[in-house]
């Protein structure tokens, strides 16, 4: 069923008499094919836009997991020779930029793409055309960054890339300079993106859905966006300093003029912190949706966890220097720091007791999507309590640099972030794709990944204690220590459990392939859920409901199937989801408008990218990128916001094939 | 077929491969405006390329959906403008390539708004519509390029006339013209009924002022003080004497950004001189600085009288003369309870060329030793 | 202050290990048991010479102390947390229960964890914040050592002081290996002479960045004489796992000793000796970049280097004492044997200081190493060396370069160097 909406033709044809045309303004037709791959590259659609950001971001997580792999195997033996230092230095800058911005903040915004539309009960998001420049811009970041494997050798300087060590003279290959035009421009994506849903959070919620009845995913996407919005201008300040410093003879790190170079530190970690919570808010998003629909309860203490996730968010902004404290800032400074780290262990550990409170009384059904929500849980905590251990700074300066803080990131980011968003995987992909993710193989999945993850990240904590700094191309026998227990036996363990957690995500991919060739069709609501997404089909219609529904409760969508007995107090079904969806159906709304499809969003990457690449190449390469940007700006300014008729190819047989509606009134 | 939209650009882009074969070959083969001439004929063969994919508007079916306006074509000065910058090309192609450039911009200029005003007119049946749709395509071009213009012309007048009057005059004339700027601005904000000729008079009056002041200061070069200045390097020589020099003192801070982490903090009080580093209390004698290092060190005068802290860096031979002339760094002129920054950094170690010594000029066998190891 | 850490630490470390085997079976309280193993374990290899676990100093022991409390404080909160998880993940498992009641929540609860945990953070801040200002005083100090870091070593500087009655008359420069008395409070003074580097010996104190342009302070005091490990811990570029340290601790009359030998010139090697021959590719060749006190040129003057010329950073490791220290290319490689090493590494304390200060006897040199890297450092240790990566760096080298040496020039160097005491 098609649905874009499409005036009728005729009236403009055979009327001769001056009419005000609508304000056609392309200055070419717009893509209006709904199939093909026209169909995803032009797309507005925030279900396709969200399932490319997924799709983009899972390359990218093998990518990355490879580099990963090739660290671990230069680290599992002393005077590693698989690398060379050079090579390394590359690896592990490109594995952490590549996970956080290529796979973490990606993934989230697949996320958040797909599901803030139908959770919240709206159409689409407030700019649609603007979420798939987001989308494209990211793309042309990613390429730009990995541009440079191939272009003279990628970036060396870590992720955190500290002046001077980032400079034209430390760091001669271009590396640097696409990573800071890579990042960059992935920056100003995520930018867009979260101007774009924060304006959908507050403006296009369902009738009746008040905040504090919004999803508890929709309210952590909130507070990910606003930390967006105020941390990566930082960066995007940093960058540009650094971009000039290097491209333009700048000197704003320039210590031989009279520069300060812990000014770069404190612009990072600033966005750098933040950034953290940035990767690690949705995943708690998502499993506070998991937690309760498997447990059949309500989530324990909405507003606690809704607030503790702001205040997260708030005193994340406050804590930045805790990654300085060995930079020599002077006690007070870093007493006040320390002080402030503690302080966010508190609202941080109000979540671990909601969602352990969540499931207190209820009815757990271990699914795959609870048992990786389960394993967040207790692996997070581990990391959370690691990190207290280094809040307090003097003991941090010991483990600072070493693999326990290594241990401590992983614990919160893998065993964190991914387990969350495994979570997710599991719990939506009969939504977005209609088929049931296999069980069984979900099994092996999990336990792999919960295995190969301790055995890899656990070991490192003994390995940091022991004294083992990170970011070294080998580690030496001299400084392993004697006896069975020295950094040989636990860097051969980390390096043999990234191998199994290498296997239990390979079980995954195996779960995707297998379940899109023999996979069970997923039934309306297969776990009985409790929110608006499931009250339309799997996958989704374009317009994602036939009826706006208006929301009258928390978990409304459990609500409507569930009611309590007036007399017992116990809970009575009263209808199937199954039901709920096909009532929608019967009552679909007239009229659905929805924007078409446009070729400049991805044009402007295309214009964005290639001015990237000036930047290192040469003015001639920025001039034409900066005109490709201005001419595709115009085309994205000037068109409106739904196809005309002229865009439409003529009807094929005297309008009996012309691209029919949803239904009309 | 190649279509309308295409057309267009393929014809731009053919213009600008043109005329950059023509700079190439008549004014500099490696000047920057060939390469924004090749970039404009890229930049549009990509957008033709584009617009061509695509399908643009097919002429056919056009035919069906848009009818030529009935109205008549409205006047146009671009005609007129186009050919101005004909003549301005041909005369930049002879005497100077700036003019060749404006003749350029003219002709893209008046190009681009020819062709759009007659897209424009041709758009609808409805002239009010058409003029909305050429406004809307060509205003977001416009202003911001006029704008911008026009700040590029008030701050070059501007800055050219303070660069050629005294520091003294200057700073009237600054007073003056802001308050007059401020004094127009608020009569226009709040007498709302006044005329709208007037207003453009003053405007017309003060732009032509401008224009004019700056194009005699302009002519008439930079004040003295500042090219004897560029000429005698003063900028670069440092005065290390006792008293304040005319230039290297003039700009004299009173604050210095970086207060912690510094090597060390010498001062002056009552006429004497006591260095002191950052941990240690008591004061030392000597400061150690490590070769090749970039060190700060933090000069803070007590005294009444200005002081200044010379580094003293042993001596150096100029050239083959034998002439033997000392090496000295300094701090600008320090007024009381101030602080001046000195930033080292010595690649040769004290033993190579005698002792290093701190020194303020005025204070007889004060000093601080300076080892560089 | 007593020469014992004040709190027992390498006697308790093997007691957890049995709950940390058996990692492949996993559930929560598995989970917990490790997690509060591993935090436990660090002690288990007792001769990991970066242990963070085995203060040998009054800094190191004040960190460690704080570290004995929060390390247990967090390990109790994180079993009783899943101690707390399995329970539930136990007890209201699916046994075909009905839909529970659907509960949103009991503020009273809810504030009470709250407050709970802030209870807890609150008592580790005290402890901090105590610690944090005991470990930055610094006007007790009894000696100082400028320390200057430098892609890939550590140069170190000892200012012209007396010290517990030691008289340092001339400014001393050496490299790699820094000396400090016994019991003496010690301020580095750390500063970079190219990017950020930082400066660790876990023994001793935590880290602390050496920043170019600026002045960290870093405090050290060694309970007994020995020699501590350490390593650069801020990534600093190419060769930074290259980037190490050695801090030796010396009795006050051990000190007295070295420092007497580090005042020293070098000597003049014998006449027509091999030494002497190298003395003159040393002139040749390495002079650019080293310094030797005392060294003289053919005309009879003072050899001064110049290697603000020719490396990037400006300054390369003042070889006058070569041969007193047992590492070298910034403590990267052992200038001894692995069994004269292992001799110095596992002396007793009251042996420490004749087996360091004997330095590198001709027996214990180890000729590979020092070979090797003549014949070509930057295969050895990576660095800066290609010309073709020196575009912005004026040319200059960061690292040594491939010299080129004929094998009986390093013969002769090796020679020469060996005489350097």
């Amino acid at each position: 069923m098609a649905i874009i909406e499409r005036p009728t033709p005729t009236a403009a044809i055979t009327l001769r008499a001056p009419v005000t045309p609508a304000q056609s303004m392309g200055i070419v037709r717009r893509p209006v094919t709904s199939t093909g791959w026209k169909s995803w590259v032009f797309t507005v659609d925030h279900k396709k836009i969200g399932i490319m950001y997924g799709v983009f971001a899972m390359f990218f997580f093998i990518v990355g997991g490879v580099e990963a792999l090739l660290i671990r195997l230069q680290l599992a033996t002393p005077d590693g020779k698989v690398l060379s230092a050079d090579l390394y230095n590359q690896m592990f800058t490109m594995h952490a930029t590549t996970m956080i911005f290529l796979f973490a903040m990606p993934m989230a915004a697949a996320f958040a793409n797909y599901f803030l539309p139908l959770q919240l009960g709206a159409r689409d998001v407030a700019f649609p055309r603007l979420n798939a420049l987001g989308l494209w811009l990211l793309v042309a970041g990613g390429l730009i960054l990995n541009a440079s494997w191939f272009l003279g050798g990628a970036a060396d300087g870590g992720w955190f890339m500290y002046s001077p060590n980032s400079g034209p003279v430390f760091s001669p290959s271009n590396g640097v300079d696409f990573w800071t035009l890579g990042v960059q421009i992935a920056g100003f994506g995520s930018l867009i993106g979260s101007i774009n849903l924060i304006v959908t959070i507050l403006n296009m919620r369902a009738p009746g859905m008040t905040l504090m009845k919004m999803p508890v995913f929709c309210w952590m996407i909130l507070v990910v966006q606003f930390l967006l919005v105020f941390s990566l201008p930082v960066i995007t300040v940093a960058l540009v300093l650094l971009t000039f410093q290097r491209s333009f003879g700048a000197t704003f790190f320039d210590v031989a003029q009279g520069a300060d170079p812990l000014l770069w530190q404190h612009l990072f970690w600033i966005f750098g912190h933040p950034e953290v919570y940035v990767l690690i808010l949705p995943a708690f998003g998502i499993i506070t949706e998991v937690l309760p629909t498997f447990s059949r309860k309500p989530l324990f203490g909405y507003p606690f966890v809704v607030f503790s996730g702001a205040s997260i968010g708030l005193v994340g902004f406050g804590v930045w220097s805790h990654h300085m404290f060995a930079t020599g800032l002077g006690p007070i400074s870093v007493a006040a720091f320390s002080i402030a780290t503690m302080a966010i262990a508190i609202p941080t550990g109000v979540k671990i007791f909601n969602w352990t409170l969540t499931m207190w009384g209820g009815k757990i059904w271990y699914s795959t999507a609870m048992k990786f929500s389960i394993g967040l849980i207790v692996l997070f905590t581990i990391g959370g309590l690691s990190g207290v251990t280094h809040a307090v700074a003097p003991s941090d300066t010991q483990q600072t640099d070493t693999y326990y803080i290594v241990a401590h990131f992983h614990y919160v980011l893998f065993g964190g972030m991914v387990f969350g968003l495994f979570s997710g995987f599991y719990y939506w992909w009969p939504k977005v794709f209609g088929k049931m993710l296999n069980e069984k193989l979900g099994g092996w999945n999990f336990w792999l990944m919960v295995i190969g993850m301790n055995m890899t990240f656990g070991p490192m904590h003994i390995l940091g204690l022991q004294g083992q700094p990170r970011r070294m191309y080998v580690w030496t026998e001299a400084r392993a220590g004697e006896g069975l227990f020295n950094f040989g036996f636990w860097n051969k363990i980390a390096s043999l459990g990234s191998l199994i957690l290498t296997i239990g995500i390979l079980f995954f991919l195996i779960n995707i392939v297998y379940t899109a060739r023999k996979g069970k069709i997923a039934p309306l609501d297969p776990w009985d859920a409790r929110t608006l997404e499931w009250i339309t089909t799997s996958p989704p219609k374009e317009h994602n409901f036939d009826r706006i529904p208006v929301v009258h409760h928390l978990d409304d969508f459990f609500h409507r199937k569930y009611q309590e007995d007036a007399t017992t107090g116990e809970l009575v079904q009263i209808a199937t989801g199954e039901q709920l969806v096909r009532a929608e159906e019967a009552n679909a709304d007239a009229h659905i408008h929805l924007p078409s499809p446009s070729y400049w969003p991805i044009a402007i990457a295309v214009g964005v990218g290639t001015l990237g690449f000036g930047v290192v190449y040469g003015v001639p390469i920025m001039i034409v990128g900066v005109l490709m940007i201005l001419g595709s700006s115009f085309g994205f300014v000037l068109e409106p916001s739904v196809a005309q008729d002229i865009d439409y190819d003529p009807p094929a047989s005297g309008g009996q094939d012309t691209k029919e509606l949803a239904p009309l009134g | 077929m190649i279509t309308t939209g295409s057309k267009y650009c393929f014809g731009i882009a053919g213009l600008g491969s043109l005329g950059a074969l023509i700079y190439m070959i008549l004014i500099n083969p490696s000047d920057v405006g060939v390469l924004a001439l090749l970039g404009i004929a890229i930049a549009m063969s990509i957008v033709g390329g584009v617009t061509q994919f695509t399908g643009d508007f097919d002429a056919d079916t056009v035919s069906d959906a848009i009818t030529v306006s009935a109205s008549a074509p409205a006047n146009s000065m671009w005609p007129l403008l186009l050919a101005l910058g004909g003549v301005l090309l041909l005369v930049g192609m002879t005497t100077n390539p700036i003019i060749f450039l404006l003749g350029i911009v003219v002709i893209v200029a008046a190009g681009i708004e020819w062709a759009l005003q007659s897209w424009a007119e041709r758009a609808s049946e409805d002239s009010a519509f058409n003029r909305f749709v050429r406004e809307r395509a060509l205003t977001s071009l416009e202003l911001p390029l006029l704008a911008g213009g026009a700040v590029a012309v008030i701050a070059i007048a501007f800055s050219r006339i303070m660069l050629a009057v005294s520091p003294e005059n200057g700073a009237i004339i600054f007073i003056v013209v802001a308050t007059a700027v401020l004094a127009v601005g608020f009569l226009i904000a709040v007498k709302t009924n006044l005329k709208k000729t007037s207003i453009t008079a003053v405007c017309v009056l003060g732009a032509v002022a401008l224009l004019v002041s700056g194009g005699i200061a302009g002519q008439s070069g930079n004040r003295e003080q500042l090219v004897s200045a560029a000429a005698e390097e003063h900028y670069s020589h440092k005065d290390c004497e006792e008293t304040a020099s005319k230039y290297f003192d003039k700009n004299s801070e009173k604050t210095v950004s970086m207060k912690s982490g510094i090597l060390a903090t010498i001062r002056v009080k009552d006429g004497k001189l006591s260095a002191q580093l950052i941990g240690l209390d008591a004061p030392v004698a000597t400061v150690t600085v490590a070769r090749s290092n970039q060190a700060t060190i933090l000069f803070r005068n007590l005294d009444d009288e200005e002081h200044r802290l010379v580094a003293n860096l042993g001596v150096k031979k100029v050239g083959e003369t034998g002439v033997v002339e000392k090496i000295v760094d300094c701090t600008q002129m320090t007024g009381k309870n101030q602080t001046q920054a000195l930033l080292l950094k010595i690649n040769k170690p004290s033993a190579s060329s005698g002792p290093y010594t701190f020194t303020v000029p005025g204070l007889e066998g004060q000093e601080i030793a300076l080892v560089v190891p | 202050m007593s020469h014992e850490g004040t709190l027992p630490v390498s006697k308790q470390n093997m007691t957890i290990f049995g709950g940390v085997k058996s990692q492949g079976r996993l559930n929560r309280k598995k989970t917990a048991v490790m997690a509060f193993g591993v935090l436990f374990m660090a002690g288990c290899a007792r001769d990991a010479p970066q242990d963070t676990w085995q203060p040998k100093g009054e800094n190191a022991s004040n960190i460690n102390t704080l570290q004995w409390i929060v390390f247990p404080l967090a390990g109790v909160v994180g079993v009783a947390v899943f101690a707390l998880i399995g329970f539930v993940l136990w007890r209201y498992r699916d046994k075909g229960q009905a839909i529970p009641h659907q509960s949103h929540g009991n503020p009273a609860v809810e504030i009470t964890l709250t407050i709970i945990p802030a209870l807890i953070l609150s008592v580790v801040g005290v402890f901090t914040f105590r610690g944090i200002f005991q470990l930055a005083q610094t006007n007790d100090t009894q000696m100082v050592i400028n320390v200057t870091g430098q892609q890939w070593w550590w140069e170190y500087d000892y200012p012209a002081q007396v010290v517990n009655g030691v008289e340092i008359s001339q400014p001393i420069i050496t490299a790699g290996q820094l000396v400090i008395p016994t019991d003496t409070k010690v301020l580095l003074r750390e500063t970079s002479r190219d990017v950020i580097h930082s400066y660790w010996i876990p023994a001793l104190n935590g880290k602390k960045d050496a920043v170019p342009g600026r002045i960290n302070l870093l405090r050290l005091q060694a309970y007994k004489p020995g020699i501590y490990a350490g390593q650069c811990t801020e990534f600093c570029g190419l060769s930074h796992a290259n980037m190490r340290m050695e801090a030796v601790a010396l009795e006050p009359a051990d000190f007295a000793t070295w420092v007497a030998n580090q005042q020293r010139n070098a000597q003049q090697p014998a006449q027509a000796s091999l030494a002497q021959e190298g003395e003159g590719v040393f002139l040749n060749q390495c002079i650019r970049c080293h310094q030797v006190n005392g060294l003289k040129k053919a005309d009879g003057t003072a050899a001064i280097a110049a290697p603000d010329e020719n490396v990037y950073s400006g300054a390369a490791p003042n070889l006058t004492h070569l041969m007193s220290r047992n590492t070298f290319a910034g403590a990267a490689f052992d200038l001894v044997t692995s069994d004269c090493r292992k001799n110095i590494w596992t002396a007793s304390p009251e042996q420490f200081g004749a087996a360091y200060l004997e330095g590198v006897s001709p027996k214990c040199l180890n000729q590979t190493n020092l070979r090797r890297w003549l014949r070509n450092a930057p295969e050895m240790k990576p660095m800066y060396a290609d010309p073709t990566k020196l575009a912005s760096s004026d040319g200059k080298y960061r690292g040594m370069p491939n010299l080129n040496l004929s094998e009986s020039d390093i013969d002769k160097l090796v020679a020469y160097l060996s005489t350097l005491k």
